[in-house]
């Protein structure tokens, strides 16, 4: 009997250590914060306080929101979210309730939120989320994120306006800019007209085709075209009509004849489309041709010019070919002699094509023939008042008469020896004749001159070369102290 | 012929959708999975909605989680976040 109630108090005393330790670990929680509801024992039954107040209040708050909205706990779990933000993300609150908000976006859309929360741990913070719907346009919102009490659970407040109106039409602004920029940067003439052909845009550039402000005119009206290679039936009209019946153009060279300049242009049109495949307009491009047409013009000048002196060229090549022949008695002497006159012509044309086929001055002439033979440096010849610029035909014929007296002088002249000289000096204008332009070529300190038996094609080359016009000739003067020539340069290719 | 499994049975006390009632939720459902999988059988209770049903087990706080069975009886307080003494609680001294 005594075991039995020692064994009693034993229970008892172990009942009442174990609901102390119970009754201890609920104070501990209470006051821990780690419960948020209390059972309290009423005169009739058991009650529930929910501590820091009902949830209900802010649910029914959030419900009345217009933007999207939840509370989350300091884990980031889904503790409510309003109606309109579980639409929006196509689930329930059943679904979301307890799970971690940021798992219920897509990608980069969680990232960015949980980067939210973890900016808001102290402050209200906001930043623009993007909502990706697949083919359909994005949605944009504000995010804003504040810290906020639930009852003892520390958490936040996050809501979701939707901005995707706004910047959709930033967008839609930011691409009007853009065209616009670059139909103003265009170099060339850029009119964007309606359906009924009114211009509505047109870029700096247009003015040369219209000196007035042709908004709000009628493209065909205002800017006339005369089209090129058509009957005259296809006008300006005609070609906005079938572009924005969906044919574009492209290429067209046309004329304006209203333009403040008259000039060649180069028109391409092209539907307009902004939305869809509705055709709103037309784009028309017109690039100034006036440019590309007078480089055509100064190549095809330049054709014929090239066709000409190639035909001259050829001519006198034939005709020194033929001359060597008759004048050589030998082919090794033919090949040597025509080389030579051959290589004179190519000087001359060298010095001529540095000169883009200008003109030349007789001093460059004698240097660049005499080259081959003397030292530029060497005191045998002397070069006075030859600053005297030839056009290209006198000076090839001058380049080959100087190449005929230089071999000469070489061969059995002054410079056949030394202490042979030549001098080629001016001697003046011929004011009595035509007034050419006369210079000498004297050689001294040579062999004794005898005058020739017979004239060889040098002679008739320096005789002949200049008698292509009036006031142009070449004499001899076999003095027996030094060949002398004096040449003629005719007054009008002086230049 | 194995021997029958012993009984498991865990009770939640909630208090309807209050934030520590949600995320006591959450993380018993997560310890069971991750943890205790098929391991207990568990029975939410919402007081909210029957207050009374509290008297079975002496229930003060909440979120309580009591282990039903096997005997015996434990009670622990809070939101379950700490998974680590959840289990201590769940699993040991008594040989599961």
């Amino acid at each position: 009997m005594t075991s039995a109630s020692s064994s009693d108090k034993d229970l008892l005393i172990a009942d009442l250590r174990h609901r102390l330790a119970e009754a201890e670990e609920t104070l501990r929680a209470i006051r821990e914060n780690e419960v948020d509801a209390l059972v309290m024992r009423g005169p009739v039954a058991e009650e529930i306080f929910t501590i820091g107040g009902d949830p209900e209040s802010y649910r029914t708050f959030m419900e009345a929101m217009e933007p999207g909205a939840a509370a989350l706990d300091g884990f980031g779990r889904v503790l409510y979210a309003n109606s309109t933000l579980t639409k929006l993300l196509g689930t329930s609150l059943a679904q979301l309730q307890g799970k971690l908000f940021v798992d219920a976006f897509a990608g980069d859309t969680g990232k960015e939120i949980g980067r939210l929360l973890g900016e808001a741990h102290t402050t209200r913070q906001s930043r623009e989320v993007r909502f990706p719907r697949g083919d359909e346009v994005d949605l944009h919102f504000i995010a804003m994120a504040s810290p906020l009490q639930f009852g003892t659970t520390s958490g936040h407040a996050i809501t979701f306006a939707d901005v995707t109106e706004r910047v959709l039409n930033e967008g839609a602004e930011q691409s009007e800019h853009a065209a616009r920029a670059v139909i103003a940067s265009a170099n060339e003439a850029v009119l964007v007209c309606d359906r009924d052909g009114v211009i509505t845009h047109a870029n700096a550039a247009a003015s040369i085709v219209y000196e007035g402000n042709p908004i709000g005119q009628i493209f065909a009206e205002i800017i006339p075209l005369l089209l090129r290679d058509s009957t005259g039936v296809l006008q300006a009209d005609d070609m906005i009509a079938m572009v924005i019946a969906g044919t574009p153009m492209r290429g067209i060279e046309a004329s304006a004849p209203k333009a403040p300049e008259v000039k060649d242009y180069l028109v391409s049109a092209a539907p307009l489309r902004i939305a869809g495949d509705r055709i709103s307009g037309a784009v028309v491009t017109m690039v100034d041709l006036s440019q590309r047409k007078a480089a055509e013009k100064q190549q095809n000048l330049l054709m014929r010019e090239l066709d000409h002196r190639v035909k001259n060229t050829l001519a006198l090549v034939a005709s020194i070919s033929a001359r060597t022949a008759s004048s050589t008695d030998t082919v090794q002497a033919f090949q040597k002699a025509f080389s030579g006159r051959i290589q004179a012509l190519a000087a001359t044309h060298t010095l001529l094509l540095g000169n883009s086929w200008s003109s030349l001055e007789l001093r460059d002439i004698v240097m660049s023939e005499l080259a081959p033979y003397i030292d530029s440096t060497a005191d045998q010849v002397a070069i006075e008042g030859l600053n005297v610029a030839v056009t290209p035909r006198a000076a090839i014929a001058f380049g080959l008469i100087v190449h005929e007296l230089a071999t000469n002088a070489i061969k059995y002249g002054a410079l056949s020896q030394q202490g042979g000289h030549v001098t080629v000096c001016a001697v003046g204008r011929d004011n009595e004749k035509s007034g050419a332009f006369v210079l000498e070529w004297r050689e001294s300190g040579g062999p004794r001159v005898t005058p020739p038996k017979r004239k060889g094609f040098g002679h008739t080359v320096i005789s002949r070369s200049l008698q292509y016009s009036a006031g142009g000739r070449a004499e001899f003067d076999f003095d027996p102290s030094g060949v002398v020539c004096r040449i003629s340069i005719p007054a009008k290719d002086l230049s | 012929m194995t021997p029958a499994k012993p009984p498991r049975k865990l009770i939640l006390y909630v208090a309807g959708q209050t934030p520590k009632s949600l995320a006591a939720i959450a993380n018993l459902e997560r310890i069971c999975a991750e943890d205790l999988p098929g391991q207990y059988a568990v029975e939410v209770i919402d007081l909210k909605k029957d207050p009374k049903l509290a008297r079975e087990h002496s229930i003060v706080a909440i979120p309580t989680l009591v282990r039903e069975l096997p005997v015996p009886l434990r009670k622990l307080i809070g939101d379950l976040s700490d998974t680590h003494k959840v289990l201590m609680n769940l699993q040991l001294s008594d040989g599961t």
